[in-house]
């Protein structure tokens, strides 16, 4: 099987997926991950090209750890609109990496270059195997399943969790491929969230810190989804998950049964 | 010099700048300063009708409210347009300004062409900052007309970005996401619009009649024409308002009753079954998320 994870900035298919990701590589699921923008804007001090460059060293950096494929569509951080010109880079990736599963953004969350990413994805599905779209790389023969990343947004709808999966397994590289992206995890985030001067020098402090710090919302997704693993993994098991990820299918794409959708998944 | 406003204008800005320099940061408002309210409607008349009361209120109070019209709306008239009815409309609008004690600034894009690019956006994230807003109005993005709806898509765009600094690095970000909220509408799809804070604008309602009155261009000519209401339209100004009063103030009038419920939340079931106008907002979900009591706390009362 082949996974294409569509994200809008270097660190987003990590932050929303780092665990599925290393447990489908695991497996032996050949994955990719995309980073729509190069990111260069995301940095207090640094930015433009030399920001992308770095950000580029780090994901690759990162997703050597979770045994997956990485590249970056270069469009400019904070510039992802709904342009033709954007959606035919997201189908010529889908189809150069023969995707069978693709995975964004809902067009609901809060940033909106996840929101254009999401609806670029939308927008590809379907597309990505008609023949006359982008003749230059060739056509999927299939549509393939797309689906969503996880989201707290309500308006206009909540997301909703088709397929959970306990990534406790994967957790330890989650963490690790979160922990080489020194210019977000320890610089811009906790920069834009007044907390920078929390963040020890030590190499193994940081990521003790980096868990800490990101626990409670990797624990508030994990609740909000406990119903969803409950039924994939029955109530014991669900209620002892401590991290668990959570996806959406996309109405755009293949539609597999329950079922299906759920064989696709690591378990 | 004494009392020259140009001299008084730059000393202000030169301290800002220290400050800033000092401290290293754009300088929100602290407690002890007014809150400053942005509200960005689609073209000059919208951010009136559907917030005009809450902004005077809030003026009264000592907040410090801007009004943007994103369009020009120079396409807003059945006989006139271009430049020369954009330039009728920014006068009108300047007076209506007046009578609520608000700021006034159109972003100047055509009227009717509006769309959610990154120009657009870029223009209202310099506009929110530069008024280094606490709090953001726009339309929903479900609103029955384009400029509306894009308006509402834009504003949206612009939150979480007015705070990062490589982001129109010409102007300084905000420290933090602004409160953004939507105005009211009657759309249900795909969800209907759901208040989260209502305000009894009765003690200022002849303001805002005042302020609407002031685009004769939209009220007594344009919008009426648009009704095939353009023939009952009195000569004098006195007979025209009381005109106004009854051809919209059953649309604006209504919303006090659907919003009832929350008017009595508010201001308890006594003051709130007299109270004949009101406007509602909705906290949008991608700025700055304020419990419902402070929240109502930062609104007029």
């Amino acid at each position: 099987m082949r996974v294409i994870m569509i994200g809008a900035h270097p660190d987003d298919s990590e932050y929303y997926a780092g665990g599925t990701v290393a447990m489908w590589a695991e497996a032996g699921v050949q994955v990719q991950i995309v980073a729509v923008t190069n990111g260069d804007a995301g940095h207090q001090s640094e930015g433009g090209g030399a920001l992308a460059r770095r950000r580029a060293a780090e994901s690759r950096k990162s997703a050597r750890i979770l045994g997956v494929s990485w590249r970056t569509l270069d469009i400019r951080d904070g510039g992802v609109v709904p342009s033709i010109e954007c959606r035919e880079a997201v189908i010529r990736a889908i189809r150069e990496w023969k995707a069978d599963l693709v995975i964004s953004h809902r067009p609901n969350d809060y940033h909106p270059d996840h929101r254009y990413t999401g609806q670029l994805m939308q927008d590809a599905a379907y597309l990505v195997s008609v023949p006359n779209i982008c003749p230059d790389t060739p056509r999927l023969d299939h549509n393939p399943v797309f689906l969503f990343f996880l989201d707290e947004f309500k308006k206009p709808l909540h997301f909703r969790p088709d397929v959970a999966v306990d990534v406790t397994r994967g957790m330890d590289k989650k963490w690790r491929s979160m922990d080489a992206m020194d210019s977000q995890m320890y610089e811009w985030i906790p920069w834009m969230d007044e907390r920078l001067k929390e963040v020890p020098r030590g190499k193994a402090e940081r990521l003790e810190w980096l868990k800490n710090y990101l626990a409670p919302t990797f624990t508030r997704w994990t609740d909000m989804i406990r119903g969803a693993l409950a039924e994939r993994y029955g109530d014991i098991r669900a209620g002892q998950v401590e991290y668990a990820e959570a996806f959406e299918l996309c109405e755009y794409g293949r539609q597999p049964s329950r079922e299906e959708l759920w064989e696709l998944f690591p378990k | 010099m004494k009392g020259n406003p140009f001299v008084r204008a730059v000393l202000v800005l030169t301290v800002s700048i220290a400050v800033l320099a000092i401290a290293g940061r754009a300088p929100a408002a602290p407690p002890d300063q007014p809150l400053r309210v942005i509200m960005i409607g689609a073209h000059p008349d919208d951010c009136e009708f559907m917030g005009g009361g809450t902004a005077a209120l809030w003026a009264k109070a000592g907040a410090k409210v801007q009004f943007v019209a994103v369009t020009n709306g120079d396409a807003g008239h059945q006989s006139q347009g271009g430049g020369a009815l954009a330039r009728r409309r920014a006068a009108e609008a300047r007076r209506s300004a007046e009578y609520l004690g608000v700021d006034w600034i159109t972003l100047d894009f055509h009227d009717g062409e509006l769309v959610p690019s990154l120009e657009a956006r870029k223009a209202v994230i310099r506009a929110i900052r530069r008024w280094q807003a606490d709090i953001v109005f726009s339309p929903r993005p479900y609103d029955y007309h384009p400029d509306h709806r894009y308006t509402g898509q834009i504003v949206q765009d612009a939150a979480y970005m007015v705070a990062v600094p490589n982001v129109c690095p010409d102007t300084p970000r905000l420290e933090k996401n602004p409160v953004f909220m939507y105005f009211n509408d009657g759309f249900t799809k795909p969800y209907p619009f759901t208040p989260d804070v209502v305000v009894d604008v009765d003690p200022v309602m002849e303001l805002k009649w005042q302020s609407i009155h002031s685009m004769e261009s939209q009220m007594y000519e344009w919008i009426p024409w648009l009704d095939g209401t353009l023939s009952e339209v009195p000569a004098s100004p006195a007979e025209r308002l009381a005109w106004l009063k009854k051809s919209v103030g059953g649309w604006i009038g209504g919303w006090a009753g659907t919003h009832r419920k929350l008017l009595a939340e508010r201001y308890g079931e006594a003051q709130a079954a007299g109270v004949k106008f009101a406007e509602a907002f909705e906290l949008c979900e991608y700025g700055r998320q304020p419990g419902r009591d402070e929240l109502w706390a930062i609104f007029p009362k």
